[in-house]
């Protein structure tokens, strides 16, 4: 019954070919290569979150704060550390991973609307430590004066700080490995535990299963997860900024997440895709964009709770 | 948690899933934009035109409509149309930055403007360094951008804070006395401007009370009024901006602060001083341009053209700002024939804007070396009414040149590295 298991080969088939051919029909239908990277960094920071939202069944309110600390990391790096992108984006995953394994601690005795209020309490802590903290992160003005590295391996030289192209390859190899760990771990007796979690917590506490700790376990992973997104984030920008952090950046990727169809595995990189490219193309038309993604989102949710995936599979199925 | 599916409704999910197409249909319109000719020069303009910025935002781009508009009706830059691609970015950097690399790469621009907010301002910069596309800042404040995050290819209009803060810090220190009290916003740039004022003070020989610091976005200002009150300053130095300003000022006139300490400050926004109602608008200010000034050639042309526009409303200092902005372009193309950034970006330090443009009595330049305008400062009093005009709610007492009131390049931290 698992999403995960239940995603035939058509669905991630054809996503894996438009994803590795972006860059050659994205220009032909009016989009352009970045928008590609943006959509695949977003949907994974979304695909982090819904490691606990669609698959544990806890709703954090407050995940941006450790995508931004993933973002900031990854920034502080290049910046201070050294001048090396697989370095940025270690110390981007650590930073954002650890924050969130420690405080995830104390945030999953809490249950539901507790929950959600706490993450977000503790998001807008980093918002604001990012924001007034001027002399490291530049605080409102964002952190800036670093910017992504080629990578050279021996004769091999990955040329990501010029050629878009390459930086958008060099972010789906980074996808398809965060997403085959996710698949993998989903599919693990771990991630049936968290389902069995999801569908019911109080069975899954008489079975003997130590709940908080798999929801502190899958809390800690989708912060790492998200962090290496956020990680990933700064370097597609070159720049980090507090509103990175901000909730209303996790409401964002709440949207996205059960936009797609918070149920399915690649739901929310749909819904990722949908809000990036709605927000892209709308916001050039109308300044009320926003009045359009809600107007979806409403759709969706009053009518459709599997998300846009969940209607493209039942057609698939009826 | 979600509803289990139901059956027997395939009807209305039919109907609903048409109201969805149809509701997602006109998005497809873009597309066929990207097929168009590529005849005209583009130039592309990204500010927030939702958010908090928005007011100030969409005048610049009406300013710069009106650029667009004039040219072309003279002719075309170049013997080509000029086209303006106005693209919203949300007051968010990563919106900001994604919109200025779809101008670029998509629609192939040949300038960029942007944007209101500093920090959009400073990560659009880095893009349009790294595409080498010539880029004019149109109203982000902030030191760096001209400073120690300058760039070869980017050039500001508006002022910097620390201009900002020379300019107005002596008139306030000889019209109001030595001891001054702030309200700052917190954030990164009331914390600049407050710095750069402070230091002028203590050159001057002043003191200050204290400071109040105030989140953005603040409706109640008293247990702020009341400390800066109980300081008993000389002058209280508002710093905030905005709709922020707008509720600061309307308390201190509640509370009738205003009768026994003055309020001065730096930048005041026409946009500001409309928001309030006529027994708040008070204060000695700094405009950064302003739409009244007797004997100036071409500024009555100006107004006119904005107003037809602006629906019979009089320009702000955000309207000129987006019109010298794509002036500049075209102005320099023309002069060196050529669209090339590096040659254009050369051409550009040290260029003097024409009456046409400047619309104001001083030379206006943009410096060589840190390659920001060195526009005048606009010093005055706001008034309760306008007399002639309802909308004339400044009286300016000076016009201070901008070399006069900038660092000296050496001081910015600005080295330009360009190109080989």
């Amino acid at each position: 019954m698992s999403a995960a298991g239940r995603t035939g080969a058509p669905v991630p088939l054809a996503i894996w070919v438009l994803l590795l051919l972006a860059p050659f029909w994205l220009g032909p239908v009016g989009g352009y290569t970045a928008l590609g990277t943006r959509v695949l960094v977003l949907g994974l920071a979304a695909m982090s979150l819904n490691l606990l939202l669609g698959f544990t069944g806890v709703l954090s309110f407050g995940h941006a704060a450790w995508f931004g600390l993933g973002a900031y990391g990854a920034g502080l790096a290049l910046k201070f550390v050294a001048l090396s992108t697989p370095l940025a984006l270690l110390l981007g995953t650590l930073t954002g991973g650890l924050a969130g394994a420690l405080l995830g601690a104390l945030i999953v005795h809490r249950r539901g609307i507790y929950f959600a209020m706490v993450t977000i309490a503790f998001g807008q802590v980093f918002y604001y430590i990012a924001y007034r903290w001027n002399s490291l992160t530049g605080g409102d003005d964002g952190l800036r004066g670093f910017a992504r590295q080629d990578i050279t391996l021996g004769p091999w030289h990955l040329d990501i700080a010029g050629n878009g192209t390459a930086f958008y390859y060099f972010v789906l190899t980074c996808f398809a490995v965060a997403v085959g760990l996710m698949a993998l771990l989903l599919r693990s007796p771990f991630g049936r535990t968290l389902l069995a979690i999801r569908e019911n917590e109080r069975r899954a506490r008489f079975l003997g299963i130590p709940v908080e700790l798999h929801i502190w376990i899958a809390f800690a992973l989708s912060c790492v997860f998200i962090s290496f997104a956020g990680a990933l984030y700064a370097l597609l920008n070159n720049f980090a900024d507090p509103n990175n952090l901000h909730y209303s950046l996790s409401g964002d990727l709440v949207i996205m997440a059960v936009l797609g169809g918070m149920r399915s595995f690649w739901g929310p990189l749909l819904g990722a895709a949908v809000f990036v490219v709605l927000q892209d193309y709308v916001s050039s038309l109308t300044t009320n964009w926003m009045s359009f993604v809600g107007l979806l989102f409403v759709l969706v949710v009053l009518f459709f709770p599997r998300g846009l995936l969940g209607i493209l599979r039942r057609q698939g199925t009826a | 948690m979600i509803t289990p599916d139901t059956a027997g409704r395939i009807g209305r999910r039919s109907i609903l899933a048409t109201a969805a197409a149809a509701a997602v249909a006109p998005l497809g319109s873009p597309f066929i934009i990207a097929a168009r000719g590529e005849t005209p020069l583009r130039i592309g303009m990204v500010d927030p035109l939702t958010g908090v910025y928005a007011a100030p935002a969409r005048n610049e781009v009406m300013g710069a409509q009106l650029a667009v508009a004039r040219i072309n009706a003279a002719g075309g830059l170049l013997g080509r149309q000029v086209e303006l691609l106005v693209e919203d970015s949300a007051n968010d950097v990563g919106t900001g930055v994604q919109k200025a690399r779809k101008l670029i790469e998509r629609d192939h621009v040949d300038f960029m403007i942007g944007d209101v907010n500093s920090a959009v301002a400073q990560a659009i910069a880095q893009v349009t360094a790294e595409n080498k596309v010539l880029h004019v800042v149109s109203g982000g404040h902030t030191d760096t951008i001209t400073g120690k995050d300058c760039h070869w290819n980017v050039y500001r209009v508006c002022n910097t804070t620390r201009m900002e803060a020379n300019a107005v810090s002596e008139v306030l220190f000889r019209k109001y006395g030595r001891k001054w009290h702030f309200i700052t916003p917190d954030y990164a740039f009331g914390h600049t401007l407050q710095t750069a004022i402070e230091a002028n003070l203590k050159r001057l020989g002043g003191i200050e009370t204290g400071a109040e610091l105030t989140p953005l976005g603040t409706s109640d200002f008293s247990p702020y009024l009341i400390k800066a009150r109980a300081a008993n300053p000389n002058v209280l130095i508002l710093l905030v901006q905005g709709q922020d300003m707008v509720n600061c000022l309307k308390q201190i006139v509640q509370f009738g602060i205003n009768r026994q300490i003055p309020v001065a400050g730096t930048q005041q926004e026409l946009e500001s001083l409309e928001g309030l109602p006529p027994d708040a608008r008070i204060g000695t200010w700094m405009f950064e341009w302003y739409w009244n000034q007797p004997g100036v050639p071409h500024l009555p042309e100006f107004v006119a053209d904005i107003r037809r526009v602006n629906g019979g409303k009089v320009p702000t200092a955000r309207h000129w700002f987006g019109y010298t902005s794509v002036m500049t372009f075209a102005l320099v193309a023309a002069q060196e024939k050529t669209t090339d950034a590096v040659k254009l970006a050369h051409a550009l330090g040290g260029f003097e804007l024409p009456p046409e443009v400047k619309l104001q009595p001083n030379r206006v330049t943009y410096r060589a070396g840190d390659h920001q305008l060195m526009l005048s400062a606009f010093i005055g009093s706001a008034q309760a009414h306008g007399g002639a005009d309802p909308e004339d709610l400044f009286k300016m007492d000076q016009v201070v040149a901008g070399d006069s009131v900038a660092p000296p390049v050496a001081d910015t931290g600005c080295t330009l590295t360009w190109p080989t």
